[in-house]
């Protein structure tokens, strides 16, 4: 396993309208992020926001090319980044103890915050198709180049993981420095990873290790 | 945190204890019996959040550290409200230096002010000031900094510096305006209207009259003789005489002093000070005695010369003999001036609070409940003691601590 400091690159907010990062997505041109009662599209270049929707936000956040999901109580919404409109809803695997959202090969895949798991689900009924279990606390997860990565937050540790998606077997670890944890996480699709960290409102860009 | 969690808490933080409560209802994982035990400790339901907070630090896990002295702090404030002075302090220290080690400020200033204000209520001014000089309050937001003026206040109030007890309460109104909280919003204005509520009574040749904190503090300072019966000591300006372990002394400078400058009677001195209805010889002789104690006792501050019907008592600088007497005379006063906070305290916590024996707190409670000024509900250990509703026992003087001007 491969050991590495996170190297933080940029930081967002906290912003004024917005208490928390509880969840984050990048729909190719935006980052959106989740702060409880609603989503936050920023401009990542010039940090700025260009619109919210007023959507119950509680936890992960996940964009599938078109639409976007939000876990909110014990729920996945199926919202329209265009109308803001709740399209349908799923139940959350973790019946509400659910943190972390991601979409990636016709699948949402669901972190469990402290059963340490992560489920892969249909989109469409929210029936469970795998799971695959970590030792930590799981507060985001994403894939990138077919590569799965969970971010974890344990009280004062905190860290972004590439773990192997069938065994569970951690293959990289990028940990976060001292004070600051991971809720939330999402990559570009390239060399960077939008990560959400909590209570503090803030919104950090981590390196992508090559 | 994960969605129900924060939406509890999200819920909690908007006032909506039972938003909060349905979404965590059926969980036990730590996060969840924390919250829990926060929204019961809202609803008013003591020992249940204290089960709760128990518990939910327990869950926590070996990383969750600022998770558990969160708990701590919780557990520790529902301890000081509902008055178990027992509870371990050392705990909450322990707390308190993992929240500031960790970066937590807020809650650990809020730990601070909750160990200054278990000082205060058990009277170790001196100590608590000290605790508050560590503490910036500029940082805080509007609901600690409430509590931090609020203590501020509390250590002026019992040093009888009005003044600036005045300008911190004020800051504490502006603060918990600001945080909207209402039962702070009470709380500050109870504080306040003691300052205004009289004190004392002052017993003079005159006559008596009522005293706010304010004439007191100014009778303190002025040249007057005063025998204050609030806390059993003689004193002019910054010189005091204690006789609190006095009481037969106590009691007759009081009679001098009321009399001063005619002089007291002989039997008005023996059934004041011994209950004697009526003067025999060995009377006589023991009243003698005793105001020759008086006399080496009080030498700085007054002067007591025999009459033709008694005694006299002459402040030795020019100044009144005047009399500083609680508004309203009772025994067991001082009991009565902790239970009119409106808590609900365990015997024990009286008695650490008073620094007296319990078997001496128990009698003055017995005492005060067989004259239907305290009531008490439960059992056994759980048997807690109050005022009954509506009294208006005006405390301030009557609190412990340190004399005023110490």
């Amino acid at each position: 396993m491969k050991k590495l400091q996170a190297e933080i690159i940029r930081e967002y907010g906290p912003f004024d309208n917005a208490p928390r990062v509880n969840g984050v997505t990048f729909d190719g041109q935006h980052v959106w992020f989740a702060s409880g009662e609603k989503l936050h599209a920023l401009n990542p270049e010039s940090g700025e926001q260009v619109r919210t929707i007023d959507v119950a936000s509680h936890a992960g956040t996940a964009f599938d090319g078109r639409y976007l999901y939000q876990i909110a109580e014990d729920q996945i919404h199926k919202v329209d980044p265009e109308t803001g409109k709740i399209l349908s809803t799923i139940p959350a695997p973790g019946h509400g103890g659910d943190s972390g959202l991601a979409w990636s090969e016709g699948s949402l895949w669901v972190g469990q915050h402290r059963g340490r798991k992560i489920y892969e689900i249909d989109p469409e009924t929210g029936a469970i198709r795998r799971t695959i279990e970590s030792n930590r606390i799981v507060t985001g997860v994403t894939w990138v180049d077919g590569e799965l990565w969970h971010g974890t937050w344990e009280g004062e540790e905190s860290d972004v993981r590439r773990v192997d998606p069938v065994t569970g077997d951690v293959l990289e670890r990028l940990e976060m420095p001292e004070g600051t944890g991971v809720s939330g996480l999402e990559s570009d699709g390239k060399d960077r990873f939008y990560a959400g960290g909590g209570g503090s409102g803030k919104l950090r860009v981590i390196r992508r290790p090559r | 945190m994960d969605s129900l969690i924060v939406a509890a808490a999200q819920a909690l933080a908007a006032g909506d204890v039972l938003g909060a409560l349905k979404r965590v209802a059926l969980r036990d994982d730590a996060p969840a019996l924390a919250l829990r035990g926060i929204a019961m400790a809202q609803l008013g339901d003591l020992a249940r959040a204290k089960t709760l907070l128990k518990s939910a630090a327990r869950a926590f896990g070996p990383r969750e550290a600022v998770a558990r002295a969160r708990c701590v702090v919780a557990e520790a404030e529902i301890a000081l409200v509902s008055r178990d002075l027992g509870w371990p302090e050392k705990a909450l220290e322990t707390a308190r230096a993992a929240l500031e080690k960790h970066g937590d400020r807020i809650n650990a200033a809020h730990a601070r002010n909750l160990q200054i204000r278990r000082l205060l209520l058990i009277g170790h001014l001196d100590e608590a000031e000290r605790l508050l000089a560590r503490l910036d309050p500029s940082p805080l937001p509007p609901a600690v900094r409430a509590s931090h003026e609020l203590a501020v206040a509390g250590i002026a109030i019992r040093r009888l510096r009005i003044e600036p007890a005045r300008a911190a309460l004020t800051r504490a109104a502006e603060a918990a305006q600001k945080a909207g909280i209402p039962a702070l919003i009470v709380e500050v204005q109870d504080a306040a209207r003691l300052l205004d509520e009289p004190a004392a009574r002052l017993v003079a040749k005159e006559g008596e009259r009522p005293l706010s904190l304010d004439e007191v503090e100014a009778l303190l300072a002025s040249d007057a003789f005063v025998v204050d019966a609030c806390r059993n000591v003689v004193r002019r300006a910054g010189d005091i005489i204690s006789l609190v372990s006095r009481p037969v002394l106590f009691a007759l400078a009081r009679v001098l002093a009321e009399a001063a400058p005619a002089d007291a009677p002989r039997a008005l001195l023996l059934s004041r000070a011994f209950g004697a209805r009526h003067a025999d010889e060995s009377h006589r002789a023991r009243l003698r005695v005793e105001v020759g104690r008086l006399r080496a006792a009080l030498e700085p501050l007054a002067e007591i010369s025999a009459t033709a019907e008694g005694f006299v008592l002459t402040p030795r600088l020019p100044g009144d003999a005047v009399v500083l007497a609680p508004p309203v005379e009772v025994e067991h006063a001082s009991v009565l001036a902790l239970l009119s906070d409106g808590e609900a305290w365990s015997s024990s916590a009286l008695s650490i609070a008073l620094s007296t024996s319990p078997r001496t707190v128990q009698r003055a409670l017995d005492a005060l409940a067989t004259a239907g000024m305290v009531q008490s509900v439960g059992n056994g250990r759980a048997c807690r003691w109050m005022m009954p509703p509506v009294v208006g026992f005006p405390t301030t003087l009557l609190l412990p601590g340190p004399l005023p001007s110490d």
